[in-house]
């Protein structure tokens, strides 16, 4: 691979890996935390609606 | 949309984006009259500049509905789209600012593209100062939904006419290895690129408003959607 090319790419990949991880660990953290707020809010008879 | 079709959609994307960036240094010949390597980041600089673009107008178009309607969502997407918009803008900066050092010898050179660039992340700097400088809710809305309309004024004229009634460094046909226009193969991963930042974007977007939502729930303020 001339000029490090692959290690570029490699890199790049790591990065991008990294990024989606982020994303799915968030998007479960954002989840967990909706139901919470929704079953509180059910306990206290409130009607709030969350996008699934 | 069922939950295991978003999920399939989001690996999907992964997999995608995956794919693109090791075909864009291993597959794709850089463009032809650039030093080295340095074209290949056009596949990166680009779709950043377009996702910044469509993140703007989604804000211009969120904050239209949000003060005909007074929908608190529509505020939320508007604010989130904002700041994606910017986040894209700024790595945009940065990837062509990398190219400039590469092809022009300096990060910096205060190229028309250059500077009308920089004049809209501050514009949208503005938005947010804007946003954090009211604390009245309603007020902080209806004031973040006008400016965006006015901030997005700006866009056609800072990003498409600026930099073509003047001289600029800026190339207009970089992705180019043999002539004019783009061969097949270049064609192919750059719209690959396109497609999956659009879609990172609308994923980062999803998650951002649902953030403001539960942010705004937590602070006791309801609403219905």
């Amino acid at each position: 691979m001339e000029n490090g090319l692959g290690f570029v790419a490699a890199v790049n990949l790591i990065i991008w890996a990294g990024i989606t991880l982020y994303l799915f660990v968030l998007d479960r953290r954002l989840k967990k935390l909706e139901q919470r707020s929704g079953d509180r809010d059910q306990a206290a008879g409130m009607d709030v609606h969350y996008e699934k | 949309m069922g939950r295991i079709k978003v999920m399939i959609y989001k690996i999907l994307l992964a997999i995608w984006m995956n794919l693109i960036i090791a075909a864009v240094f291993l597959y794709v010949e850089p463009a032809a009259g650039f030093p080295g390597e340095v074209s290949r980041i056009l596949f990166f600089h680009v779709p950043m500049a377009w996702v910044a673009t469509l993140a703007f107008l989604l804000s211009m178009i969120a904050s239209s509905v949000y003060l005909i309607t007074r929908k608190v969502s529509a505020d939320f997407l508007a604010q989130s789209s904002a700041e994606l918009g910017f986040l894209f803008c700024f790595l945009a900066t940065v990837t062509g600012s990398i190219f400039a050092k590469a092809t022009w010898g300096s990060f910096w050179n205060w190229d028309p593209r250059e500077t009308s660039i920089v004049m809209l992340l501050m514009i949208y700097g503005a938005y947010f100062v804007l946003r954090s400088a009211v604390p009245d809710h309603e007020k902080r809305r209806v004031f973040a939904g006008v400016y965006s309309i006015l901030a997005f004024c700006t866009v056609p004229f800072l990003v498409f006419i600026v930099p073509r009634i003047t001289s600029s460094l800026h190339p207009e046909d970089t992705l180019n290895p043999a002539g004019p226009g783009m061969d097949m193969k270049t064609l192919i991963f750059f719209l690959g690129s396109l497609c999956a930042y659009t879609a990172l974007f609308v994923w980062m977007l999803r998650l951002k408003v649902r953030m403001l939502r539960i942010m705004d729930n937590e602070q006791g303020v309801k609403f219905k959607i």
